[in-house]
C-alpha cells in the first residue's frame, strides 16, 4: 500500500478544515475566539499516542464511527479550558452534571461537522455514534487500542486549538483504524509519481526509535545518567507549521545539516534546566550559580555531537548508505527561532514537510532532550525507495539486526 | 482573514491581543496589540498609518513568491508586504501616510555555502517591496545571529523587539 505526498497534503488540509469548522461552531456558541494552531498527521506507535497531553486533566467527548473509515475521534479540553467554556455557554456556576452535559453538547456540535467534512470529501457516509463523555489524566483520556489489532503503528490526525487571550488549548484527535485508512489513502494516491509505501514509512519510524535509543545510550555513557528513548514519530505538516513543533521557551542545543540520502537538518535541543543538569553531570567539578556558563555550553556541544552521531549512524546503518553531517553548531535561543531558518531552507523546495521527532527522558534528574529532524522530501523518498522491505511483518527484525554492532 | 473593527467585544481596558503566526498577517483599527514570535530568518513587517490609526503586521518566511508555486501571499516578502498594504488601505489607510518598522532576518543557522542566506535575502526583498510603495522604514532591527519576538502596539505604532539573551528594544 502506498501513500503519496499529494494525498497526505489533502488529508492534512481536510483535517485542518474540519478543525476550523469545529472551532467556528464553538466560537458561535460561546463567543470564545479560538484559533486552530497546528494540524498534523503523525505516524506513531499506538502506545505513544497522546504523549503530548502529559499529566494534565482532560474532559471531552468521543465518537466511534464506521463506514469507509472506521475508528474513533476525540475532542479533549483541559479542565480549566472546559470550565471557562462552560461558563461562557451556561453563564455562572453550574453543577457537575450540567457541566458534563455542556461538554457533551458543545462536543457534539463541534465534531459532527468535523466528521461530515471527511465523509463529504470521501464521497461516502460515515456513521458515527452519539457522543460519549470522557475524562482522564494525560494520554489515558484517549481510547485504548482495539484488541487484536495487528498494527502497532497508526496514523493520528491531530489539531491543536488555541485560545490566545486565555492561553488555553484543546485538541482534536482522529484515530482511524489503520487498514481502512490505508485503503482510503491508497485509493486517493497517485502511485505514478511520488508515492511512499506506508510500510517503509513505518520502518523509518522504527529506525528513528532505534537511532534515539543509540543516542540515549551515548548520553548514559558520557554522563552516567540512565537515559531512555521515549517517543518517536514521523509527522507531516505544512512547512509553515514546522516551527510549532518546538516550544517558544529558550533552548540550548546543537544543529547540523546532514547530506547524502536523506539530507536535511537535525536538532538536539535541551530546555535550559535540562541543559544545565546534564552538562553538570559531565563536569569534573561542582558548579555554583544558576547561569549557563561557557563550560556548560561546551559540554552541550559535545553531547549534541555524540547524540547526533548515534542518531544519524542509526539511519545510515539501516539505509546502508553514508549520511554525513556538518560539525554541530551550538544554539541558545528561542525554540521557534532555532527551527525557523531550517524550515525556511527546506521550504524553498517544498510546501509541506516530514518532521521526525523523538524525545528522551530520565527518572533520576530533571532532564529531557528532544531530537527533531527535518529531511528534504525528495531525498527522503529516495532513501525510502532504497529501503528493502518485503513485508511489513518482517520489518520488526530488520532494524534490530542491523543495530547489533 | 479576520478583521478587527471598532466593534470589539473586549470588555476590559486592556487592548485586545492578536497573534500572528508564520505566513500570516492581521490588521487592527482599534489599537489591538499584534504579536508574533520565534522569528529566525523570517521577518516581521509592521506598518502603521497614524492618520486613520490602522496598523498591521505580517510574518513572512521566504523572499519571493516567484520562486514557488504557492498561493499564500503572506508567506513571501514581496507578496506579503503588498497584501498587508492592500488590506490596510481597504480599512481606510493611505500608503502615503504609512510608515514601516521591520525586525528579524537573522542569519543564524544558515548552512548555505554560496551566496547570501535567506535571512539577508528576506531583508533585501522586504525593503525593495516597501520602496515600491514609497513607504519609509523608520525603524529596523535585522540580521545578526539570534531570534526575535515582536509586539506591535496598534495604537502607538511602537514595535517592541524581544530577544532571548538581550534586553528588549522599542522601535
Amino acid at each position: 500500500m502506498k501513500v503519496d505526498i499529494q494525498s497526505l497534503e489533502t488529508f492534512n488540509q481536510l483535517a485542518h478544515e474540519g478543525a476550523e469548522q469545529a472551532t467556528a461552531s464553538m466560537t458561535q456558541m460561546t463567543g470564545i475566539d479560538a484559533i486552530v494552531d497546528v494540524t498534523k498527521i503523525s505516524l506513531v506507535n499506538r502506545a505513544d499516542v497522546g504523549e503530548e497531553l502529559d499529566t494534565q486533566e482532560f474532559v471531552g467527548v468521543q465518537f466511534d464511527y464506521t463506514g469507509e473509515l472506521a475508528g474513533e475521534t476525540v475532542l479533549v479540553f483541559d479542565r480549566d479550558c472546559s470550565e471557562s467554556m462552560i461558563e461562557a455557554l451556561l453563564g455562572g456556576a453550574s453543577s457537575d452534571e450540567m457541566a458534563r452535559s455542556g461538554v457533551k453538547e458543545i462536543g457534539n456540535i463541534m465534531m459532527s461537522g468535523f466528521i461530515d467534512g471527511w465523509a463529504d470529501y470521501l464521497g461516502t457516509t460515515i456513521d458515527h455514534s452519539p457522543p460519549t463523555y470522557i475524562e482522564g489524566v494525560g494520554p489515558d483520556v484517549l481510547p485504548d487500542a482495539p484488541e487484536g489489532d495487528e498494527n502497532d503503528h497508526i496514523f493520528v490526525f491531530k489539531s491543536q486549538i488555541e485560545w490566545p487571550n486565555e492561553s488555553l488549548e484543546f485538541y482534536i484527535y482522529m484515530l482511524p483504524e489503520y487498514e481502512p485508512l490505508a485503503d482510503v489513502m491508497s485509493e486517493h494516491a497517485d502511485t505514478e509519481n511520488d508515492a511512499i509505501p506506508i510500510d517503509k514509512l513505518e520502518v523509518f519510524n522504527e529506525m528513528t526509535m532505534r537511532g534515539t535509543e543509540t543516542a540515549a545510550e551515548n548520553v548514559t555513557m558520557m554522563t552516567g545518567i540512565e537515559t531512555e528513548a521515549e517517543v518517536s514519530q514521523i509527522s507531516f505538516a505544512p512547512i509553515t507549521d514546522v516551527p510549532k513543533q518546538v516550544g517558544n521557551e529558550t533552548y540550548v542545543g546543537t544543529v547540523v545539516e546532514f547530506t547524502g540520502v536523506p539530507s536535511g537538518f537535525m536538532m538536539v535541543l535541551f530546555d535550559e534546566r535540562s541543559a544545565k543538569n546534564v552538562a553538570e553531570a559531565m563536569m569534573p567539578v561542582e558548579v555554583e550559580g544558576e547561569e549557563l556558563t561557557e563550560q556548560h555550553k561546551m559540554a552541550i556541544e559535545e553531547l549534541g555531537n555524540i547524540m547526533t552521531s548515534g542518531f544519524v549512524d542509526g539511519w545510515a546503518n539501516v539505509l546502508q548508505t553514508s549520511v554525513d553531517h556538518t560539525p554541530p553548531r551550538l544554539v541558545h535561543d528561542m525554540g521557534r527561532a532555532i527551527i525557523d531558518p531550517l524550515a525556511a531552507q527546506v521550504g524553498q523546495q517544498q510546501e509541506h514537510a516530514f518532521i521526525i521527532d523523538s524525545t528522551m527522558k530520565t527518572e533520576d534528574i530533571e532532564f529531557e532532550a528532544e531530537i527533531h529532524a527535518l529531511p528534504n522530501e525528495q531525498q527522503l523518498r529516495e532513501a525510502l525507495d532504497e529501503l528493502l522491505v518485503e513485508r511489513a511483518d518482517e520489518t520488526d527484525a530488520d532494524p534490530e539486526e542491523i543495530f547489533q554492532k | 482573514m479576520k478583521v478587527y473593527g471598532g466593534e470589539s467585544t473586549a470588555a476590559s481596558n486592556k487592548p485586545e491581543r492578536i497573534k500572528v503566526g508564520i505566513a500570516e498577517y492581521d490588521v487592527t483599527r482599534n489599537g489591538a496589540v499584534l504579536t508574533t514570535s520565534g522569528l529566525g530568518s523570517c521577518i516581521g513587517v509592521a506598518i502603521h498609518d497614524d492618520q486613520v490609526s490602522v496598523s498591521g503586521l505580517v510574518h513572512v518566511m521566504l523572499p519571493s513568491a516567484e520562486e514557488m508555486d504557492d498561493d499564500n501571499p503572506a508567506k513571501f516578502a514581496d507578496t506579503g508586504v503588498k497584501t498587508l498594504i492592500d488590506e490596510l488601505e481597504s480599512m481606510g489607510g493611505d500608503r502615503t501616510n504609512m510608515i514601516a518598522k521591520i525586525a528579524g532576518g537573522s542569519d543564524m543557522l544558515d548552512f548555505s555555502e554560496s551566496g547570501s542566506g535567506i535571512g539577508q535575502r528576506n531583508v533585501v526583498q522586504v525593503k525593495e517591496a516597501l520602496e515600491t510603495f514609497d513607504i519609509p522604514v523608520v525603524g529596523e532591527d535585522v540580521g545578526g545571529d539570534h531570534g526575535r519576538s515582536l509586539r506591535f502596539e496598534g495604537a502607538s505604532g511602537d514595535l517592541i523587539v524581544k530577544s532571548a539573551n538581550k534586553d528588549s528594544r522599542t522601535l
